[in-house]
């Protein structure tokens, strides 16, 4: 694997997005782990390293999700060190991504947008502003995108994901939205894409589909879209760069 | 009614055992703490929606480590059995080429497939393709450093095998198998007799890619000694022969061993580190 993806790198920049180093994990980060990341960035020289706002590892188990946080002084805390840690052994910023999540914690204390700016605020960590999460979590949770776009810190977003989801309704007759990277981008997630491109300016951008992969054409016409509208934000402001 | 958890510690563990029961056993039955929140029914999908994700990734990444065992099997078959394994053993850490080593064991004891008495065996095989693929490049020993030694000194030497490189006896033809379900080659896997056994194999990545080759018992049994760590002298045994001479060539020269270490080195450092008090 690792060999593919050198020769990959001859020829292209890559940007490396982590899923696994569970940056909230109360009991410290898995050296190994933070080991072999350090290496493969160190061997790749990515232009971006980018990891979640999330845990997976308790108790020397790992539960292959991103699960979601109590959003607690305690919480933010821990991500702050273990973000500190990984830009020290990395020697670079990292991007930390706003989570999909399906649940919250009564004893969270802290709204997502503002524990994301804290932590870019506390750690010079970027921020990865994933909108099909914002809009996942807003829609799950009653939360404002707008008000979560808004509170973001601008020149700490240095990417942006989008992706499709899936909408399932619940025996109480709740719908919940699950953030699963398996159709095309909703039309709400593409007007909250170009507020977000308003604020934020044009950052790069990348389109997650990685569960019933369609034909190369669906991918390359999403793709196109998320273009035009690139396009038309860097018309409207002159502070895009090319 | 006990507290619901408050630090993140205590969160954290009380939604493990949610999602997978306290000690690392799927179900909501088995969750013996409480709750980061207040009981509600709607609370049960969302914790399936985290749950199927998890089991989702394992098994795929089951399916990803053991292809042949698929085709074997069928892939509803495969799933079945891989969440099973899952609820029994969950990854150590988020490294998930390390993930699956004690599959084929579960598979030798999984009653489902007891009649495929060769499922274990062609299991444990790309296990050790696993290994062999994912193993990092280590350079070979060098040859000087070792026509340096004495012949007292090299009776007495002991070496290091590459990371990527197992050995394996199987009872059943498991490489015929291996090789035919891949190649989906139906004519093959008609022709296997699976009396056909032991078999013994070592497996590596060479320069050309991954192998899986026959030795015969004696050059296995000595390699498997060599990988042991065991010395010289000893690992050669009573098959000192011209054969077995020339089996350790040929591992010298394609990179197999890639350092060796002297007993009597192993002693002084040994000695110099009990007195520092570092072993008791």
């Amino acid at each position: 694997m690792r060999r593919y993806l050198e020769k990959v790198r001859c020829n292209y920049p890559v940007s490396i997005h982590g899923v696994g180093l569970s940056l909230g994990s109360a009991e410290g980060l898995d050296p190994q782990h933070l080991r072999r990341l350090a290496e493969l960035a160190h061997n790749i020289e990515p232009g971006l390293v980018s990891e979640h706002l999330s845990w997976s590892v308790v108790g020397g188990q790992y539960l292959a999700d991103l699960l979601p946080l109590p959003l607690t002084e305690e919480a933010l805390e821990v991500v702050c060190r273990h973000v500190e840690q990984t830009q020290e052994t990395l020697q670079r910023r990292i991007l930390v991504e706003n989570p999909s999540t399906y649940l919250q914690f009564p004893h969270s204390s802290i709204p997502e947008w503002e524990f994301l700016a804290a932590l870019a605020a506390r750690t010079g960590c970027g921020i990865l502003c994933d909108v099909n999460n914002i809009f996942v979590s807003c829609s799950n949770h009653g939360w404002d995108a707008a008000t979560y776009l808004r509170s973001l810190p601008a020149q700490a977003v240095g990417e942006i994901h989008l992706a499709g989801h899936a909408s399932r309704s619940l025996d109480d007759g709740r719908v919940v939205r699950i953030d699963n990277h398996g159709s095309r981008v909703a039309a709400e997630v593409w007007t909250l894409y170009a507020q977000a491109l308003q604020r934020f300016g044009c950052k790069p951008t990348l389109i997650e589909w990685d569960t019933d992969i369609p034909e190369l054409e669906v991918l390359l016409e999403e793709a196109a879209a998320a273009a035009t509208l690139l396009r038309a934000a860097q018309a409207g402001s002159h502070a895009c760069a090319a | 009614m006990p507290a619901p958890p408050e630090s993140l510690l205590e969160t954290q563990r009380a939604l493990r055992a949610q999602l997978f029961g306290a000690d690392g056993v799927l179900g909501d039955e088995a969750a013996s703490l409480q709750a980061p929140w207040p009981s509600e029914p709607r609370i049960a999908p969302r914790l399936a929606i985290y749950r199927n994700t998890g089991v989702s990734t394992l098994v795929n990444a089951l399916r990803l480590s053991f292809p042949a065992i698929q085709r074997l099997v069928g892939r509803d078959f495969f799933e079945a059995a891989a969440q099973q394994f899952i609820r029994s053993q969950l990854p150590a850490s988020a490294y998930l080429n390390d993930y699956g080593g004690d599959f084929p064991e579960f598979l030798r004891e999984f009653p489902a497939a007891a009649a495929l008495a060769y499922l274990g065996d062609v299991a444990q095989l790309e296990w050790a393709v696993n290994r062999a693929l994912h193993a990092s490049d280590s350079p070979a020993l060098d040859l000087v450093r070792l026509a340096q030694l004495s012949q007292t000194q090299l009776a007495r030497v002991s070496f290091v095998a590459h990371p990527g490189m197992s050995l394996l006896q199987s009872q059943t033809p498991a490489d015929l198998v291996w090789r035919a379900v891949l190649h989906q080659d139906d004519a093959a896997m008609a022709s296997i007799d699976l009396a056909n056994g032991p078999v013994w194999l070592l497996v590596e990545r060479d320069a050309t890619g991954l192998q899986v080759r026959r030795l015969g018992e004696a050059a296995w049994r000595f390699t498997a000694r060599l990988c042991a760590g065991l010395e010289l002298h000893a690992a050669l045994a009573d098959e000192s022969n011209e054969q077995i001479n020339a089996v350790l060539a040929d591992h010298l020269s394609s990179g197999r061993l890639i350092d060796f270490r002297l007993a009597d080195n192993d002693t002084k450092a040994h000695d110099a580190a009990q007195s520092r008090g570092e072993l008791s």
